[in-house]
């Protein structure tokens, strides 16, 4: 099926009657994903947001209960799971909510704060049709115009959108967009990422044998040691939990944490198992290529490019991944 | 913003122990009255009082903020009281700038035996508090929707 | 920016610490090399004669690379940095922060006619303040009237507005704040072993991300460095939202001069910061 793209406002209009939709827009001078107020523009012309889209499913500060302090102690547990559609969200970005969902939704445990907004939530994807400098979604196995893990794909035909629905939260979709939508239209070819980055299965096995290598020594030294690059992964889901007290009563929040501060590895008592930014560094790298790939089987860096786009050392973890294919490793 | 019916300004107003907070002792022995909206925190000297007191003040709900030490040149610690100057003459500017009201920031010098000068200071600081009205500037969401009146 | 000037001033950068890396007087050098892409450069540490060679010099060298030596305290050998004017007064700011120890700093002066980065338009010291060895002949100098001229200029501008429109936008540019802290680990005047926001048992800083902490973190940090800041705008090129993280710092630096007298910081390699001392004879205006 087909979308006019004179029709786009309208048919997001239709949607966000019943649910809060999310657009990519530029907010104070800042590409990120806001909540449409059904008139701005919709900002399709950048790649990828500055900001990922990750804080509609797990807000920068989220409430987790509030409580009271009385002669009884009353907890009230916060829950605000409203029914929200994104759109415009480029494959990368699907694929970064797909590894969120294997961290807050499989495994034993599974996060209820998360499960609520996540099962709330319609991913409507739009295909690139450029890719960016720092873009290498198809060397992490990914495609530019396609995003499995969406509810609806869309992708630009240079008037129109073809429109497929993946899943039956996207059918719903398509059937409210039924008045809008026309018959037949042709995906187009996928645009090829100019970088190419040497990324693959082995490089993760590599890489697992590679914890004592001085590699680490070498590739930290530039960092700074900030949260950039964790703020604006898509993928990055560390937290911390604190409280925000006020004389007799307070809530419980959680708050995105960076494995990149001294603080988030400090254990009561002063000990840091990880007291610098080699280990700190080797973290987070080994975490998005290896550690992940391990455990849940695909790969924690779905190829945005916002950390080297953003770092303020130039750091760039695709010349660091072409550097460990590189490496000679003596009992590969 | 509205201001509320029964609103009345929030004040605190740190105090060296040396000498303002001795001003202020003076003015209870003698029956003198000053506004309750005025509460003192005491600390050992004026330049004690770290530029941070300010804004987490005005974060925590206060309207004015005031820093009272002894004069210069009489400073129980010589030299403290120096410092403070300089200090919060930038920090008076840096609050400005951000667009905070000069009055509800204050700086005063009121020795121990001023205690006619603590309480008319107090009063007036009072008074230009109340003529401007809640400060809503820095403050958090918790106090901006109504803080403690809520409970 | 004479080109041919800076190919040669890069060879001879190279040349220099080739020289210095084998006869030993540094141990490492920290300079500037390629990234994968043209217009970016990041710090490079090179420790072997071999590696001098992929040292640049070009308009993209602008990271900041004093900070780099708060990683090696106590070294073997000196730690070779090369220093543009800002880097230079940058290690005139730790070393007066007792942070660092100048013997065991080697310096390598690059005259530098400016980067890709705003913030070189009003440079007031294009040369180094202080070095072991310059690379090539120093450039001109921004004639004072232009720094000074471009110096504040915002600030005046800014203080144009009412208060009301000023409070307005600074809180909607804190809404915008990550808190990442790249503006603190990237500032030479930000070196608190602990700082203060990292502390939040403590209760200084929540941990939260809303606009009244976000207000509290970005001006106690503007507090803070406002009477040690070097001017480099290393804060406002790393804050990937791009806040004007100077114009806070700066309006500091203004009332220090319209209040203290003519203040510059990183300049001179002996001063205490304003707010580090006092004089009887300030300006009193709380009576």
């Amino acid at each position: 099926m087909q979308l006019d793209k004179s029709d786009l406002q309208e048919a997001l209009r239709i949607l966000s009657a019943e649910a809060g939709v999310f657009v990519p827009s530029v907010v104070e001078g800042v590409s990120r994903f806001a909540l449409w107020d059904g008139e701005s523009s919709i900002d399709l012309s950048r790649v990828n947001t500055e900001l990922p889209p990750k804080d509609i499913l797990f807000p920068q500060t989220e409430k987790m209960y509030s409580y009271k302090m009385g002669k009884n102690i009353e907890i009230k547990e916060i829950i605000d799971n409203p029914k929200q559609v994104v759109f415009g969200i480029r494959p990368c970005d699907v694929k970064s909510i797909g590894c969120m969902d294997k961290v807050f939704l499989e495994k034993t445990y599974v996060d209820s704060f998360y499960a609520g907004k996540r099962e709330n939530l319609t991913v409507i994807s739009v295909g690139c049709t450029q890719t960016d400098r720092t873009c290498f979604c198809d060397s992490m196995g990914l495609s530019p115009s396609d995003a499995p893990g969406a509810d609806v794909m869309m992708n630009d035909t240079g008037d129109t959108f073809v429109v497929e629905a993946y899943t039956d939260k996207g059918k719903q979709v398509m059937e409210a967009w039924k008045p809008l939508l026309k018959k037949g239209g042709k995906k187009p070819a996928a645009p090829e990422c100019t970088l190419k980055v040497k990324m693959s299965p082995e490089i993760s096995v590599k890489l697992s044998k590679m914890f004592e290598h001085p590699i680490w020594e070498e590739v930290s030294r530039p960092c700074i040691g900030c949260a950039t690059c964790t703020y604006v992964c898509p993928t990055c889901y560390c937290f911390d939990m604190n409280s925000d007290n006020h004389s007799s009563e307070g809530t419980k929040f959680r708050c995105w944490d960076s494995c990149m501060f001294s603080d988030y590895s400090r254990m009561a008592g002063g000990h840091n198992p990880r007291p610098g930014k080699k280990e700190r560094v080797r973290n987070r790298y080994m975490h998005k290529l290896s550690y992940f790939n391990e455990r849940y089987e695909t790969s924690l860096c779905a190829g945005c490019g916002r950390c080297a786009d953003k770092c303020p050392a130039h750091m760039d973890i695709t010349a660091f991944i072409d550097r460990v294919a590189e490496e000679e490793m003596e009992n590969a | 913003m509205s201001v509320e019916k029964n609103w009345e300004p929030k004040i605190i107003a740190f105090t060296c122990n040396w000498c303002t907070y001795t001003g202020a002792d003076l003015a209870g022995l003698n029956r003198m009255k000053y506004p309750e909206n005025v509460h003192l925190v005491r600390v050992p000297c004026s330049s004690r009082v770290n530029p941070q007191f300010i804004l987490r003040a005005f974060q925590k709900g206060c309207d004015g903020v005031m820093v009272c030490g002894c004069h210069p040149g009489d400073c129980h610690y010589a030299t403290g009281n120096y410092f403070t100057r300089r200090r919060f003459m930038l920090m008076k500017r840096l609050l400005e700038y951000n667009g905070i009201d000069p009055q509800r920031f204050q700086a005063r010098w009121i020795s121990g035996s001023e205690a006619a000068k603590f309480r008319d200071t107090m009063t007036q600081v009072t008074a230009q508090i109340r003529e401007l009205g809640p400060n809503s500037k820095f403050q958090e969401k918790w106090y901006q929707e109504g803080g403690p009146e809520n409970e | 920016m004479n080109d041919t000037l800076e190919i040669k001033r890069e060879a001879q950068l190279r040349e220099t610490a080739r020289r210095l890396l084998e006869d030993g007087t540094v141990g490492y050098i920290i300079g500037w090399g390629t990234t994968r892409f043209e217009d970016k450069t990041a710090p490079l540490f090179a420790a072997k004669p071999e590696e001098a060679d992929r040292l640049v010099w070009n308009e993209y060298c602008i990271n900041s690379l004093a900070k780099y030596s708060l990683d090696d305290k106590y070294p073997e050998k000196k730690i070779g940095i090369c220093v543009r004017g800002c880097d230079s007064r940058a290690v005139n700011r730790l070393v007066n922060d007792k942070q660092i120890e100048r013997e065991n700093l080697f310096l390598i002066g690059m005259p530098c006619s400016g980067k890709e980065n705003s913030v070189c338009e009003g440079c007031s010291h294009k040369n180094p303040v202080v070095y072991d060895i310059l690379i090539g002949e120093p450039v001109e100098e921004n004639t004072e009237e232009k720094a000074s001229a471009e110096r504040f200029r915002e600030i005046e501008e800014f203080e144009k507005m009412s208060p009301d429109e000023r409070y307005e936008f600074w809180a909607k540019q804190y809404d915008k704040c990550i808190r990442c802290y790249a503006c603190r680990n990237i500032c030479p005047a930000c070196s608190c072993k602990e700082c203060y926001a990292d502390q939040y048992m403590v209760g200084w800083q929540g941990k939260q991300n809303n606009r009244a902490e976000s207000q509290v973190y970005g001006l106690t940090r503007a507090y803070h460095v406002g009477d040690r800041c070097i001017e480099c705008g290393e804060c406002e090129r790393v804050c990937p939202m791009g806040l004007p993280i100077m114009r806070q710092t700066k309006k500091m630096l203004k009332d220090i001069n319209d209040l203290f007298g003519n203040y510059e910081c990183g300049v001179e390699s002996e001063r205490a910061p304003v707010l580090g001392e006092y004089d009887l004879t300030d300006r009193d205006e709380f009576m």
